[in-house]
């Protein structure tokens, strides 16, 4: 009796999982907790770990790609949903760092940047797909794709940031024996310079995103009053004061690199609530 | 065999009141170590001398331990009565002079752990004994391997990482903030202090340096030496809007960089981050200009509390770097041990080819003086092996029927252990294969002699 139940369950949770995930998709897994664990052996002063834990981040991003690229076959498209583009959205960021840790000693990014990813990975493959957005039109995927990439672009710059802070509070601080001290990372004029450079990127990049979604939601008739539109809203607004201020008055450091993390929680908020909606729906 | 040996003071065993007596001037080194290869038992020599040690790096001839020849050497040269000096000065022989010596190039030695100076002194003072001929095979294998050793524990272990001094701390520091290439370095009044961080900055690229003080000639002649530019002193607080870092080390006793100054310096800047470095005591920067955005002020305190720390780590990477040097300097041991044996390892070989192509020679001589059967040619095969395993044994088995009883147990355990031997007990009085018969007597048993 309850044996059936557990095999009604499991059939459901695979129905719920749309398409299986690949066995890339556990490599991946593997290869970001472990080069979470090994990064973390780095910034404890275990030098000799870098190489492997850089290799790891390596692995765990072809494997997350060859994942991608399977439910691809599988006709499942990243910008099918806010699922699949969560997951290619943390495909973006480790991109992202890999390409960062070539040029600067980003260890303590890695610490942040990879569970990150992993947990994003995890989010858009397991938990339930509800139903599938039904005549997506290409309209919408554009601008699924372009708002991935963006946020993704806007995460980089957010992870940068949050280095930045806890670098300078330790600088500031004099707290020469923390952690974040102990690991010889970019300089902050560097992090700093670097996340600007991302807002450059993303800001054009989610801008679009931002217009063809409001066009979107006004051809499929529905109403602009749901919490996402305000919230993408103050992304928008907080980079474009950002890259202003910047600008014309030299706003830098611990000031730029709040307001960077202000309109990256926002449009995190966004993701949430849109995943959030699409498994109750 | 010869051994090496080390003779010598340093840090650990004297005051500079005491090592500056025996320190030697470069220019003495090289007639100072002819001297003594040239008087004494060494075959080999190298001197070391610098502001934390003077050492004598040598090779005895062979058998000979000249470590008091050596003292008495020292104490000599610099005019002193070697009794003056028996205490302060220490030697070690054989596997210690071997560890020492890899542990002074590995600055595992030195008064500050891990610093990077002394490898370099060594190579110099290698290169003179070299120069003066005075360095040989022995001595040249060991600090090459120093060398070698020296390197591994810089980069296995964290021993060098981690600036030890305040002026390496404060260009630590800097870098944290920014890349400091193309930047512009302000030095504010003139301490040594301040001259030693301007020049670290310049070797990690920053490009222009600045000199302002009170004094103007005082500026020109700083700028002169740190190859800067000296600029008025009414101009402080443009210069601080244009520099990136600032290194204050003043005699002033009122606060010169003021939170009322850095209040229009930040404005000027704006928020273009700034180093503050003050070494000065009574400080020259006010604290509370940490609280403009951007600019980072560190004092003494905060430097030498780095340096505490670094060294704390260093001397913890120790531990580890102690490790690699024992394990280096056991291979070494091993190596010059081997070396010992390789002499004789060649002219044992070379006797047995010797009496081989002899008794070779000769019997292929015989065989062709005239014809022979298959048989007797299957004879004179078998008489040449036997007559040259006799010729080989008949040393070593007189020499040790020779031997006085306690030395032949020692002997035929040698043997034994050389060729894999398990002697039958009961077969012990004849010698099967040997045509020689020897008097009974001298055929004792030898184990039952100890």
């Amino acid at each position: 009796m309850s044996d059936a139940r557990a095999v009604d369950q499991v059939a459901e949770t695979v129905r719920m999982l749309s398409v299986a995930p690949s066995p890339a998709f556990w490599v991946a897994v593997i290869a970001y907790t472990a080069a979470s664990a090994a990064l973390l052996f780095v910034l404890a002063g275990h030098q000799r770990f870098r190489a492997l834990a850089i290799g790891l981040v390596a692995v765990a991003f072809v494997a997350h790609g060859v994942d991608i690229g399977w439910r691809g076959t599988q006709h499942v498209h990243p910008a099918q949903s806010v699922r699949e583009a969560i997951g290619f959205l943390a495909f973006i960021i480790t991109g992202g760092y890999l390409l960062a840790s070539t040029r600067y000693r980003l260890t303590l990014g890695g610490v942040v940047v990879m569970p990150v990813s992993l947990v994003l990975l995890l989010a858009a493959r397991l938990t339930p797909a509800g139903d599938g957005l039904e005549d997506l039109s290409s309209l919408g995927r554009i601008h699924i794709s372009l708002a991935t990439i963006g946020v993704g672009v806007f995460a980089l710059a957010s992870a940068l940031s949050a280095i930045y802070l806890v670098e300078e509070r330790a600088l500031r601080k004099k707290q020469f024996d923390a952690l974040a001290f102990k690991d010889k990372g970019a300089p902050l004029e560097s992090l700093d310079k670097l996340a600007h450079r991302l807002i450059w990127v993303g800001f054009p990049i989610f801008t679009v995103a931002l217009v063809l979604g409001a066009v979107w939601v006004s051809k499929l008739g529905e109403s602009l009053d749901r919490l996402e539109y305000p919230l993408a809203g103050v992304t928008w607004v907080s980079y474009a004061i950002l890259l202003v201020m910047r600008q014309v008055y030299g706003w830098r450091g611990r000031r730029a690199a709040k307001l960077t993390l202000t309109g990256f929680v926002a449009a995190l908020a966004v993701l949430m609530i849109y995943l959030v909606r699409r498994m109750v729906a | 065999m010869s051994q090496l040996f080390v003779v010598g003071i340093s840090w650990r065993t004297a005051p500079v009141a005491v090592r500056e007596k025996l320190a030697f001037r470069e220019e003495e080194l090289a007639t100072t170590l002819q001297a003594m290869t040239k008087t004494l038992p060494v075959a080999e020599a190298l001197l070391i001398s610098t502001c934390n040690r003077v050492e004598i790096y040598g090779v005895g001839h062979a058998g000979q331990d000249p470590t008091g020849e050596v003292r008495r050497f020292i104490a000599e040269q610099r005019g002193l009565a070697p009794a003056e000096v028996s205490d302060v000065l220490y030697d070690h022989t054989g596997p210690a002079a071997i560890r020492h010596v890899f542990r002074v190039a590995s600055a595992l030695d030195s008064l500050v752990l891990g610093e990077a100076q002394i490898l370099g002194q060594l190579k110099e003072a290698y290169g003179v004994a070299g120069d003066a001929g005075t360095s040989g095979p022995v001595l040249g294998r060991c600090l090459e391997r120093a060398f070698g050793v020296a390197k591994r524990v810089r980069t296995e272990t964290a021993i060098a990482r981690g600036a030890a001094n305040v002026s390496t701390v404060a260009v630590d520091l800097a870098a944290r903030v920014f890349n400091l290439a193309g930047k512009t370095v302000l030095v504010v009044g003139a301490g040594k202090m301040s001259t030693l961080a301007a020049r670290h900055l310049r070797t990690q690229g920053a490009t222009h340096i600045v000199v302002t003080n009170r004094s103007p000639q005082k500026a020109e002649r700083l700028a002169e030496e740190i190859d800067g530019i000296a600029k008025p002193w009414e101009e402080l607080e443009k210069l601080l809007a244009e520099a990136d870092v600032v290194i204050s080390s003043t005699g002033a006793r009122e606060p010169i960089l003021t939170r009322a100054l850095f209040k229009k310096v930040t404005k000027a800047r704006r928020f273009r981050p700034i180093v503050v470095v003050d070494i000065a005591v009574p400080r020259d920067a006010e604290p509370a200009i940490s609280d403009f955005e951007g600019v980072y002020l560190f004092d003494i305190d905060n430097l030498e509390k780095v340096v505490a720390a670094n060294l704390a780590d260093r001397a913890k990477a120790a531990e580890q770097a102690g490790k690699i040097v024992e394990h280096e300097a056991g291979q070494f041991e091993h190596w010059m041990r081997s070396q010992g044996v390789v002499p004789t390892i060649k002219a044992l070989r070379e006797k047995f080819a010797q009496v081989a192509d002899l008794e070779v020679q000769k019997t292929l001589d015989a065989l062709a003086r005239k014809e022979h059967t298959p048989a007797q040619q299957r004879e004179a095969i078998q008489r040449l092996v036997q007559l040259v395993v006799n010729k080989l044994l008949h040393a070593p088995t007189t020499a040790l029927r020779a031997a006085p009883p306690d030395e032949a147990a020692l002997r035929a355990e040698v043997l034994c252990d050389l060729f894999g031997l398990a002697p039958d007990e009961n077969s012990r009085e004849s010698a099967p294969g040997l045509p020689e018969s020897v008097p009974e007597s001298e055929a004792e048993p030898p184990r039952e002699t100890t």
